[in-house]
């Protein structure tokens, strides 16, 4: 058949508000912009620490502005909702099968919900102690 | 008897370069599928009106249509659902070639690049091959594939770049590499590993959404992204 091509509508910029799917989709890829953000203040804080204590002083006080205290919250929020959504994908991608049976997805996703709390606890213990 | 406003995207390309729309009142009970409502304005109201279809029961993958801006099979999807004025259009991601007609030539393409055939040189390659149930289970649910292209139009990277070999295409590639009776995994991979391959899936995820036969695209893609790395690693250390 001959190549006659009526018309190719293209894809807009803003494709993606117009399905809540996509929308969705560009919310949990935006969920690095925070984090981008609280791994900029932890090299900084290296980077005062070796810079001496004036130094380090100073990036602890900026540590302590609210504004600081919010975007690393929202930081917080978004890395739990991705971690969430990597979850649930997490069995599709890697199905895993003990004994020729396949484990349930439920079991998998909330394994590494019981993961993220193993690492909360011993965090918390590890830097507990020390207080 | 009740009736339904459809507002279909009409393309003539005899008659004008740009698409439009045409609303018709079709009259519906809780049985009328979207493609038996195009039927009805073929038959007795519009005889120029243009799409495909042929065994209205979701296993020739041909009817689908953009339903409410949603990738859908004609014959799987009931006026009944959607409340107000309906909206159809062709699939979204093709060129568009008359009304609700689009060429698939792009997709066909990408299925026939994948080789999706059980690839076996053995010597008893003429001898029945045997399956467990087990490998069966293997790769059963990405072998229920009707070729719709439905997920093609949901997915943003295959609008983006049409050279995008695409969910259907890499479920069928993993389809067979996940056979047992196959042994054409590494010439497939040569395809999953191109860039236009997995790894421009970024998992948005819809294409399994949208899947009429439950086959979960999406999964399998990613599935090849696992195979497309180990590949990637054993050939580094091969050389
Ligand atoms: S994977 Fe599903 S949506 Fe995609 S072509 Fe096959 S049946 Fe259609
Ligand atoms: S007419 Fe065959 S799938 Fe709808």
């Amino acid at each position: 058949m001959a190549k006659h091509v009526g018309y190719f509508p293209e894809l807009k910029r803003n494709w993606w508000l117009k399905n809540r799917y996509f929308t969705l989709y560009m919310v949990r890829e935006a969920t690095v912009l925070p984090l981008v953000f609280f791994i900029a203040c932890l090299l900084a804080g290296l980077y005062s620490l070796l810079q001496g204590q004036q130094s380090f002083q100073g990036w602890l006080q900026f540590m302590q502005n609210p504004i600081t205290i919010v975007i690393n919250l929202l930081a917080l929020v978004a890395s739990l909702f991705h971690a969430a959504t990597f979850f649930t994908l997490f069995p599709r991608v890697m199905p895993l099968r003990v004994g020729g049976k396949a484990i349930p997805a439920k079991w998998i996703i909330l394994g590494q919900w019981f993961g993220v709390l193993l690492v909360m606890v011993l965090f918390a213990w590890v830097f507990g102690r020390g207080v | 008897m009740t009736t339904k406003r459809l507002s279909i995207q009409r393309y003539l390309p005899e008659q004008s370069k740009t698409p439009f729309w045409q609303e018709f009142e079709v009259p519906f009970d809780d049985s009328t599928s979207i493609l038996e409502a195009l039927n009805h304005i073929k038959e007795d109201m519009d005889g120029s009106l243009s799409y495909r279809w042929s065994c209205r029961m979701a296993i020739c993958g041909s009817c689908g249509v953009m339903v409410n801006g949603e990738p859908k099979l004609g014959c799987k999807s009931f006026l009944r659902e959607y409340p107000g004025t309906i909206s159809i259009e062709p699939l979204a991601h093709f060129p568009v070639q008359k009304d609700l007609i689009i060429d698939m030539e792009i997709f066909l393409e990408h299925l026939a690049a994948v080789q999706p055939y059980l690839i076996n040189d053995s010597q008893d390659s003429n001898q029945t091959h045997k399956q467990t149930p087990a490998q069966l289970a293997k790769y059963l649910t990405f072998s229920d594939c009707i070729n719709c292209g439905l997920c093609y139009s949901a997915c943003p990277q295959f609008g983006l770049n049409p050279e995008f070999l695409g969910p259907a295409a890499l479920t069928l590639a993993h389809r067979y590499n996940l056979d047992s009776r196959d042994q054409g995994k590494a010439q497939r991979m040569v395809q999953l590993n191109r860039e236009e391959g997995v790894w421009t899936c970024t998992f948005v995820g819809y294409c399994s959404e949208v899947c009429p036969k439950s086959v979960d695209p999406a999964a399998a893609v990613n599935q090849g992204k696992v195979e497309s790395a180990k590949d990637l690693l054993i050939n580094l250390f091969k050389r």
